[in-house]
């Protein structure tokens, strides 16, 4: 996927090049390898060994923020980071979640371009039982990166509440921040009313509730795909996206589209601020 | 339980009754220790529900231990049946509760200052005015402070006027006046945070006892509930009673309808949300993000969330030798933070610890409990109940045990279970301080 304003992102600083930080960053990969085996969670997914076709992912460059415990495995905030500032080849490309103690392991999986900055974003996803997350991510010039996170899940009788028995409408909401300072990336927040039927419920006449998820989800700048997302059954009900847009891009109109397996789409447009 | 001369071994014969109401909580000490071994000097810090639960048990099982209470109020006054206070149910000094029975009928000493200071190499407490307690084990039951700041424009400053009144005191009063002079027709927001936070299904109890203040005393007002969650605790059976009692008078806006506040405007009583939706109140309550209370981290026993971790079995802080953390202040879901669980916890934590300094083996199998009532309307009332354990290492809830009221009930057993809610107030304020109901 090239972008067209590509040529317009200044190298970034090399911030990592400071002395302690290169220090504490060797010494992080030190620790590090004692613990690559024990971490290698990816290796037991079958359609991750699949996507890295025998590619080493480096374990130390992708961070992973998700509670260490929830009482509503319905819906647990996820957040991925690539800390330290890069090179636009360096950066993001592709980005795969696995939550491999689910009935299928796939989350979602997404197409990312330049535009969109280091290509932090965050989502909300379903996860079955305590088991560990894993992302991989794949960098512009075919590098692999992974990390994983613990989430512990516990049924907590007075937290969790009867879900919501999953309207029909598909709703979206989203909001680019306008207050952007220089340097600064602009936030944009996604959210399409949506109740992603696994397929797997069961009404309480005993009958199973069809499948009927957002399959996909795309983000054009100025008619531009910058963003491109599959989701699958993991992803929670109402599904939320957090990203971010450089704003030497030159900003411009988003246009956001999600599509249902059935095929219908539901969209929504947000204005993107220049620098 | 007139004798005051309580020994030892009733109160180890009581606690083998574990399941009886209150008393639940953990299993007996094993073995009899010797008078001799049953000296040592706990330091409890916080005369809440947890604190003052823990000093007190720690009197009966072992009465030869030297047990110190540090507390900064003379009376204590409790969150639960606030909101009833602030629905005019309820007088705010029937939630006061004094420590004189723990001091002169179990021999607690109780220092009523503020700690400062843990020394945790020198097992010392620090107080405010720099002297010392030592102890052999430290107890902290703290509850909670708030994360200011966090949410954007709500700091203390502006908890003045938009309050939260989510500790007891000054902050409630205010909360009830600004309620008295709001005009008929008002709004009323409730900004309800993430979990975990300090009583599950409080922010929903608060909004039913204000609807019944309106439906009282301003009939043209609403409730607003904006909620940075999807789901909440015994949701179906709160929005059921909300619509018998108050008919639409309460909306309830979740997080994917765009409920997530992320900045106050406590000037203008103005809040916006995740997607840019302004809303303005007439009285704006905000519940904050929230963690352990200060002294916690003062003694370097939170984690990155700003919690406690401890040991599932016994409370043991991780991250500190000697030191048992219990109440809200901890990490120990699935267990909610409420006052029974600091009840409960506390109990099995004095077990633990006057096992541990006589010499004895750790409680085995140590169990928990908890019921959190909610009062929707006068007559109208609802509970959650669970029963906890340790299992492969880690806290869950016993499979099967607890449960939620019914969604079909009868207005006899909603009436009921108000009615119990009160015998419950009554009955944990008498376990945990002693003090008896106003009558
Ligand atoms: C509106 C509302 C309604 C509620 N209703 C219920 C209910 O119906 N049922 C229920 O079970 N729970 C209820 N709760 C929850 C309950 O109030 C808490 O879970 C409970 O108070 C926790 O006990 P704790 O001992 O951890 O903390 P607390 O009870 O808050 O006690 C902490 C004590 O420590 C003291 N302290 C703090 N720092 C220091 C220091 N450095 N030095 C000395 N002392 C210190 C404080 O002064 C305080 O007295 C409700 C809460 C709210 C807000």
């Amino acid at each position: 996927m090239t972008h067209p304003h590509k040529t317009r992102l200044s190298a970034p600083p090399s911030g990592s090049s400071h002395p302690l930080r290169r220090i504490i960053g060797l010494f992080a990969a030190v620790l590090f390898l004692g613990t690559t085996a024990a971490e290698a969670r990816w290796e037991r997914i079958p359609e991750a060994v699949a996507l890295l076709d025998g590619a080493e992912p480096r374990a130390d460059a992708l961070e992973l923020d998700l509670p260490t415990v929830t009482q509503n495995g319905s819906s647990v905030p996820l957040t991925v980071k690539f800390p330290g500032s890069r090179a636009v080849e360096q950066t993001v490309e592709a980005l795969y979640l696995f939550a491999p103690g689910n009935p299928s392991p796939e989350i979602a999986e997404f197409s990312l371009t330049p535009a969109l900055g280091n290509g932090e974003l965050s989502t909300r996803i379903r996860l079955n039982q305590t088991q560990t997350v894993v992302a991989l991510a794949r960098t512009r010039s075919g590098d692999w990166l992974a990390g994983t996170r613990e989430v512990r899940v516990t049924v907590s009788g007075c937290i969790t509440a009867n879900q919501n028995n999953g309207e029909n409408a598909m709703e979206p909401r989203a909001r680019a921040n306008n207050r952007v300072r220089p340097g600064q990336l602009v936030d944009v927040r996604t959210l399409l009313r949506h109740p992603m039927e696994t397929g797997l419920r069961e009404r309480d006449d005993g009958t199973v509730v069809p499948e009927r998820i957002i399959q996909s989800f795309e983000a054009r700048l100025n008619g531009e795909t910058i963003l491109s997302a599959r989701f699958h059954r993991a992803v929670a009900a109402n599904p939320y996206l957090l990203f971010h847009v450089d704003p030497r891009t030159g900003g411009g109109t988003l246009e956001l589209t999600w599509t249902e397996d059935t095929g219908d789409s539901a969209s929504a447009t947000v204005e993107i601020p220049s620098a | 339980m007139k004798n005051s001369a309580f020994n030892r071994r009733n109160a180890l014969k009581l606690m083998g009754t574990g399941g009886l109401g209150l008393l639940f909580g953990g299993a007996a000490v094993r073995g009899s220790p010797s008078p001799s071994s049953r000296s040592g000097r706990v330091v409890v810090v916080g005369g809440g529900f947890g604190g003052a639960t823990a000093a007190k048990y720690l009197k009966r099982i072992s009465p030869g231990l030297e047990v110190t209470l540090v507390e900064p109020a003379k009376r204590y006054y409790t969150c639960p049946f606030t909101n009833l206070y602030l629905a005019g149910l309820r007088e705010f000094e029937s939630l006061g509760h004094g420590y004189n029975e723990l001091r002169g009928r179990y021999g607690v000493r109780v220092v009523h200052a503020m700690a400062k200071d843990v020394n945790v190499s020198g097992k010392k407490v620090v107080l405010e005015d720099g002297s010392e307690l030592p102890w052999d084990r430290l107890v902290l039951s703290p509850g909670i402070d708030f994360r200011w700041g966090e949410l954007e424009g709500y700091d203390k400053a502006a908890s003045q006027k938009a309050p939260h009144a989510w500790k007891a005191g000054p902050q409630t009063h205010l909360l009830r006046r600004q309620l008295e002079a709001m005009e008929d027709g008002g709004t009323f927001i409730l900004v309800a945070p993430a979990n975990p936070y300090r009583c599950p299904p409080g922010p929903y109890e608060r909004v039913s006892m204000i609807a019944h203040y309106m439906e009282t005393h301003k009939p043209r007002s609403k409730v607003l509930v904006l909620d940075a969650k999807d789901t909440f605790s015994k949701q179906g059976l709160f929005q059921q009673g909300w619509r018998e009692n108050y008919g639409d008078r309460i909306e309830w806006v979740g997080r994917s309808d765009d409920g997530r506040v992320v900045r106050v405007d406590a000037d203008k009583l103005e809040v916006e949300t995740e997607f840019g939706t302004i809303h303005k109140a007439d009285v704006l309550n905000v519940v904050p993000p929230q963690k352990a209370g200060a002294i916690a981290e003062r003694a370097g026993v939170t984690d990155e969330t700003g919690w406690v971790p401890v040991d599932p079995g016994t409370f043991r802080a991780r991250r500190a030798e000697g030191i048992y953390v219990i109440g809200d202040a901890t990490e120990a879901a699935p267990m909610p933070k409420s006052g029974f669980v600091a009840n409960s916890q506390a109990k099995a934590v004095a077990r633990a610890i006057a096992a541990e300094l006589a010499g004895l083996d750790p409680v085995e199998e140590p169990g928990w409990a908890n019921t959190c009532y909610s009062v929707i309307a006068p007559d109208y009332g609802i509970t959650v109940a669970n029963v906890y354990e340790v299992h492969d290492g880690e806290l869950r809830e016993v499979p099967g045990s607890g449960g939620v009221s019914p969604m079909e009930a009868t207005p006899a057993f909603r009436s009921r279970e108000a009615a119990y809610a009160e015998s419950w107030y009554a009955a944990i304020a008498q376990d945990t301080w002693g003090t008896r109901p106003a009558s």
